[in-house]
């Protein structure tokens, strides 16, 4: 009973911190307003023109030859799924990081890292505001996209998708974790993430359909968590066909998710040790 | 000893022992250590005020990060309240208050209460609880009119506030204070001073870890003080004890109005040194002597002459006094680069 009660204060502790970081995020990132606006708007600005690009070479939006890769042939809808995943990707490999590089620009990481949480709460809680961020981003472009081409899916596949997408994010978190690490140490952490981006993006079938890619590549890919949620994702909403089940996808990710959070977590908990034992942690 | 803010002293508020701190900079031929702590020792009973004396450089910072858990020393142990900080890390920092030196260790882009809101719930505070703490240090400290301003629109000493507001959201046992005055206008530092001695220490019954460089400071509020210098506690007493160190020596000051000639009084039996301060008219002499007595006719008949003098005292030895003829370093200086 008593521990229980113990468990039940931490738990509210922990998630009102979560919840807190977020806030502070949004509030932090509020104060700029037009490089606010900006960051919503840019990324559409980028890719209307490729979908119109598309359209034009393959003339008009529904392609004979996707149809024949993988089952169905709109192009646009294709293309604008695998855009919203990019969105997710980016976020895990950037947004924690570049968090944290702005609490030591502020001078605020250690205020923060005196306070009793564990360094994951308050690592989720910047996760939370990026994923949040992400979603009104993604809202954003919906209506943008919406305003010149129609997107065609079938609701009943909402369900499975977000089923697929929580768990996707889970491991995204990890990789975050990962990734985030490195701004500890490196004055220019982002290199590293710069690498890490540039082969995820290659293994993650944003724009292509798997089967473009050689084998091995195709191989290596079924180890990113975004490819699962594209392609489970496009195989509900559109028809995508895919090679595993869906349960093959929930249970592969779920696997992913547990390694990538443990891999995480544990390379952010030695390199934040480190830090502490070199005195860097203010440094930046 | 019955005391009614602590009936159970329990373990120490603060105990560090042989804390060891090495900092490695550079790499290859120009690697160098620097000893920022070399077996620091300590022990802060609950409900004291300790203060830590020494140059910039001595240390006082680096010991302050390692009780927080922002370092981790390279040997010793710290305990807090009985438990080690290294592997109990989240019981300390819930009772430790922690006032950083340096400007910037809140968002400067939000407003006083929303940083209180943000570090509230790190702390484990919420909902009406929460708003109600709040508003109590905001009313305590004198920010309830501009908590809803910006910090960056605030002066040094307003900040100094929050971050005081900050280190007592959760009403924390030890509150680990480093130079909290630094840099601050009089009337701000004095505010500071008071709060800290008369609200946070006697009043709440607070243990504080106070460090600084400057000696009135350590000597007005503390209990207790510790010398440190290059890394090592040098000695700990009270202010008085401290000032009894240096035998043999008495400081006379004399107060009078006007600029007096001192050549005279420099030629007197016994006088080791003689400085002066002429300030708004007034000026104050100072003059070390092994005994005050012996001069004091003297004194008076050579200046009584020249000025109208307002006051004699016989002083004791400042503790900057004390702390260059233990240490043979001055507070004033900087000792950073000679460390290794
Ligand atoms: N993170 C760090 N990396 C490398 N060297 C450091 C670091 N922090 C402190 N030092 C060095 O350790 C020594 C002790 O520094 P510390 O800041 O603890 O002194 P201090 O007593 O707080 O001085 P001040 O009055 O300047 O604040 C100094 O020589 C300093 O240069
Ligand atoms: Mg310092």
């Amino acid at each position: 009973m008593n521990r229980l009660r113990i468990w039940w204060s931490k738990l509210r502790h922990y998630a009102g911190a979560v919840w807190a970081e977020n806030i502070k995020e949004w509030k932090l990132e509020l104060t700029y307003k037009a490089d606010f606006a900006r960051g919503l708007i840019d990324p559409v600005v980028y890719l209307l023109p490729y979908l119109l690009y598309g359209v034009a070479l393959v003339g008009g939006r529904s392609s004979e030859n996707l149809q024949r890769l993988v089952g169905t042939s709109d192009i646009i809808t294709f293309i604008t799924l695998g855009y919203v995943f990019i969105g997710f990707l980016n976020m895990a490999l950037w947004a924690m990081g570049f968090s944290l590089r702005k609490e030591q620009f502020y001078g605020t990481l250690e205020s923060v890292f005196a306070a009793p949480v564990p360094r994951w709460v308050f690592t989720m809680g910047m996760s939370l505001h990026s994923i949040l961020h992400q979603l009104l981003m993604i809202a954003v472009q919906i209506v943008f996209i919406l305003a010149v081409f129609s997107i065609r899916i079938n609701p009943l596949g909402l369900l499975p998708t977000l089923l697929v997408i929580a768990l996707m994010l889970v491991a995204l978190y990890g990789i975050g974790m990962f990734m985030a690490s490195f701004t500890l140490i490196f004055k220019q952490g982002w290199l590293v993430s710069e690498a890490l981006s540039s082969i995820l993006m290659i293994l993650t079938p944003i724009a292509y359909p798997l089967a473009v890619l050689p084998a091995f590549m195709q191989q290596a890919a079924l180890f990113v968590p975004t490819t699962y949620g594209i392609l489970t994702a496009r195989h509900f909403l559109m028809g995508e066909k895919i090679s595993f089940t869906l349960n093959d996808a929930l249970l592969r990710l779920a696997l992913l998710s547990l390694l990538w959070v443990a891999f995480g977590l544990l390379v952010f908990a030695l390199i934040e040790r480190q830090t502490r034992r070199a005195g860097t942690l203010s440094h930046y | 000893m019955a005391d009614s803010t602590h009936p159970n002293p329990g373990p120490p508020a603060l105990l560090c022992d042989n804390v060891v701190k090495l900092f490695r900079r550079g790499r290859g031929l120009k690697k160098k250590v620097v000893r920022a702590l070399d077996g620091a020792s300590l022990t802060i009973p609950q409900g004291e005020l300790f203060g830590l004396l020494g140059p910039n450089g001595a240390g006082k910072t680096t010991l302050v990060r390692c009780i927080a858990t922002l370092l981790i020393p390279d040997s010793g142990t710290i305990r807090l309240f009985g438990h080690d900080v290294f592997t109990d890390s989240l019981f300390c920092r819930q009772r430790i208050g922690l006032l950083t030196s340096g400007e910037r260790t809140l968002y400067w882009k939000l407003s006083a209460r929303d940083n209180l809101r943000f570090f509230a719930a790190l702390y484990g505070l919420h909902g009406r609880d929460r708003d109600r703490r709040i508003d109590y240090l905001l009313e305590l400290l004198g920010l309830r009119e501009v908590a809803n301003e910006r910090l960056e629109r605030y002066s040094s000493g307003m900040k100094q506030k929050v971050s005081l507001a900050r280190a007592l959201l959760h009403d924390p046992d030890i509150l680990l204070l480093d130079e909290p005055t630094l840099g601050l206008d009089p009337q701000f530092g004095r505010f500071i001073r008071q709060f800290i001695k008369e609200e946070l220490n006697r009043k709440q019954g607070k243990t504080i870890l106070l460090t600084t460089h400057y000696m009135d400071e350590a000597d007005e509020l503390c209990d207790r003080i510790a010398f440190i210098n290059r890394g090592k506690i040098v000695a700990t007493r009270t202010p008085a004890e401290f000032k009894r160190e240096i035998p043999h020596k008495e400081i006379l000051e004399v107060r009078c109005l006007g600029q007096p000639d001192t050549t005279g009084l420099k030629h007197l039996d016994g006088i080791e040194q003689v400085q002066a301060d002429f300030r708004d008219g007034i000026t104050t002499l100072r003059l070390v002597m092994p005994k005050a007595e012996k001069v004091l006719s003297e004194v008076i008949e050579l200046l009584r002459p020249q000025v109208r003098l307002l006051g004699i005292d016989v002083k004791e030895p400042t503790l900057e006094d004390v702390f260059i003829y233990m240490t043979g370093t001055s507070l004033g200086a900087d000792t950073k680069e000679e460390i290794q």
